[in-house]
């Protein structure tokens, strides 16, 4: 497709200065609408539920401790390598593997999300919070228990009951309920369980014969 | 001759006699978007030759995805073009599906493809801004960005980031679009028609828009070829050449879309191009939406986000360990295939190919990133030869780098 450009400008345009009295008017015309600036400390952003925010590790109502399991699956998946755990097991049978020590760098993360997703146990989410940033570095190496108080932060600021808070990641949306492990069956809406989802209006009509 | 500026230094000045002088721009100057410096020697204003060099933001990827398997080193690939992440992460993953004979199931194609458009209307919308507050143009910048903030916000709402996506998998995408996604994309397509509008207001006729674009960094055809521009730069020279045309990936061979071509090759053409470019991506978008079919969001073979060394191996049935010393191992499925492949997409500064050799093992042997930004400002020595300083400006921004896809 050869593009078109507009007509020349004509000499009258030329004396009077049409186009530029034109652009003149748009911009006079939007102050007149209402300003789509957010002054941001003072005006908040609205955050999306899901956004990638500031890390923390659940903390389990039934022990008070994180949900870890120490399975390594995050700090194996991560790509900049930002996760050390440390854990133990005592010798009696049945007992739960302890974690010692959970250690997320944030300046090192990039924030893909990857950890969320792996976790069997939901126990790692990256909260909607973003607003974090600090003058040292050594407050940016989240220890467990400072990943744990980022929970607790975020989860008195949740406009729900934190047992019902579900992030995007722990069970991505349109993943069929058979294909997660049990603890990542959590109950979410027909949308983002896949079994209802947005189709459009002339789907059938234009599908490639393999397709149909 | 020279003129003293201070005590012991002296500068040259120009006199049209041919005297010429060496500056340094970049690689903090404003106009050369990013950390690009050129080296010029000028005669006056008049550039006589120029260098370009680039590497101030190397950051080793292509080293980098030699050490992460295939899915990690999807997070590299935000940052190389990264106001138009999404358009690399698709590449990317179209490239890696291609090398291991990956699958990807309709809807998410279909889903790729929408956002691979609206990172390509994101890119343009920068583009334009940022071109046209180098040219002298403020206003543009504010309008174009408000309609930026939409797109971001849209891409927050699926996938929880506003610049480094990761949202693509490989074999499909990591989140299904919701209700709420597709009304308020749905409500940007009915409203970025008039906006465009609102730009070409601005700047389509303007008497000085035209004095600095028109007939400025001419490219014919052939030497656009030569110099091996793709993208809107090669088109805005006239040659029809659109990979998502010629070389359908993801759902763009079941959308109805035109290639824009213009025919002078200078600056405005480009400019053109782009714009025309917007309309068709808004096209896309809307025939995505209108089509998008049911199905999974990713194939039964896209692997797993922790991706196995190599593919499970048993020992075959009936083979003898001891008697012959040699156990013959089989693999279950041949799941990281031994190769090399080069894919390339279209994204919207050109065309963005990947080359992989792959060893069987889960992560690449080698990666090159074929990076359009890169060949662009090779080709800025070519372009900006012979024309004024003023010119440079206005010649970089045409062209549409981004240094952090240059420099990798």
């Amino acid at each position: 497709m050869q593009i078109r450009y507009k007509p020349r400008r004509g000499l009258l345009g030329t004396i009077f200065q049409v186009e530029i009295l034109q652009g003149m008017g748009l911009t006079l015309k939007r102050l007149f609408s209402r300003p789509i600036t957010r002054q941001y400390p003072d005006e908040r952003p609205r955050i999306r539920p899901g956004f990638r925010g500031q890390h923390a590790l659940v903390r389990d109502p039934a022990t008070g401790d994180c949900k870890c399991v120490g399975c390594m699956r995050c700090a194996m998946v991560c790509p900049s390598r930002c996760i050390r755990i440390r854990s133990h097991k005592d010798k009696e049978p049945g007992s739960r593997r302890m974690i010692d020590c959970y250690r997320i760098e944030a300046l090192r993360c990039v924030y893909c999300g990857f950890c969320e997703e792996v976790c069997p146990v939901n126990a790692i989410v990256l909260t909607e919070v973003f607003e974090y940033s600090s003058c040292d570095r050594t407050s940016l190496y989240f220890t467990k228990e400072q990943l744990l108080s980022n929970w607790d932060r975020f989860a008195a600021q949740l406009d729900m009951p934190v047992d019902a808070y579900v992030n995007p990641f722990w069970r991505p949306r349109g993943l069929a309920e058979r294909d997660l492990p049990a603890p990542k069956r959590l109950p979410v809406p027909p949308e983002w369980s896949g079994e209802q989802q947005v189709v459009g209006r002339q789907w059938q009509r234009h599908l490639p014969p393999e397709h149909a | 001759m020279t003129r003293p500026i201070a005590k012991n230094m002296e500068i040259p000045v120009a006199d049209g006699e041919g005297e010429r002088y060496s500056l340094r721009m970049g690689p903090q100057h404003p106009a050369t978007h990013g950390v690009l410096r050129v080296d010029l020697e000028l005669d006056g204003e008049t550039i006589v030759a120029c260098t370009p060099q680039v590497g101030y933001l190397h950051r080793g990827f292509e080293k980098l995805a030699e050490n992460k398997t295939y899915a990690q080193t999807l997070i590299l690939t935000d940052r190389l073009d990264y106001i138009a992440a999404m358009a690399n992460n698709v590449g990317y993953c179209v490239a890696v599906e291609r090398l291991l004979g990956i699958s990807v199931p309709l809807r998410a194609q279909y889903i790729r493809t929408m956002v691979a458009e609206m990172s390509r209307i994101c890119s343009h919308l920068l583009w334009l801004a940022t071109h046209a507050l180098d040219i002298g143009a403020m206003t543009v910048f504010l309008y174009c960005f408000r309609e930026r903030e939409i797109l971001l916000d849209l891409f927050e709402e699926l996938c929880g980031a506003r610049l480094t996506f990761s949202y693509p998998r490989i074999g499909g995408v990591r989140q299904d679009v919701t209700v709420r996604f597709i009304d308020e994309l749905q409500r940007f397509l009915d409203i970025f028609p008039s906006r465009i509008e609102e730009y070409e207001t601005l700047i389509d006729t303007n008497r000085i828009w035209l004095k600095r674009t028109v007939g400025i960094g001419k490219v014919t055809g052939e030497e656009a070829l030569a110099l091996g521009l793709t993208g809107a730069c090669l088109r805005g020279s006239g040659v029809d050449y659109d990979l998502r045309k010629h070389q359908p990936y993801d759902a763009y061979g079941l959308v109805d879309f035109e290639v824009p071509l213009g025919s002078d090759g200078d600056i405005y053409a480009r400019y053109r191009c782009r714009m025309e470019e917007m309309h068709q991506s808004e096209r896309i978008i809307q025939q995505c939406i209108d089509q998008l079919p049911p199905g999974p969001i990713f194939g039964p073979d896209a692997p797993d986000l922790v991706m196995p060394n190599k593919a499970p191996a048993r020992i075959e049935a009936g083979t003898n360990a001891y008697g012959t010393g040699l156990i013959k191992l089989i693999r279950d499925r041949n799941l990281y295939l031994t190769g090399d492949v080069y894919v390339a997409t279209e994204v919207p500064k050109g065309e963005l190919g990947f080359y992989f050799i792959s060893d069987g093992n889960n992560r690449p042997y080698r990666m090159h990133i074929r990076s359009p930004s890169f060949i662009h400002i090779g080709a800025l020595a070519a372009i900006a030869k012979g024309e004024l300083i003023a010119d440079l400006i206005a010649n970089i921004g045409s062209l549409d780098v981004v240094l952090g896809e240059s420099d990798r």
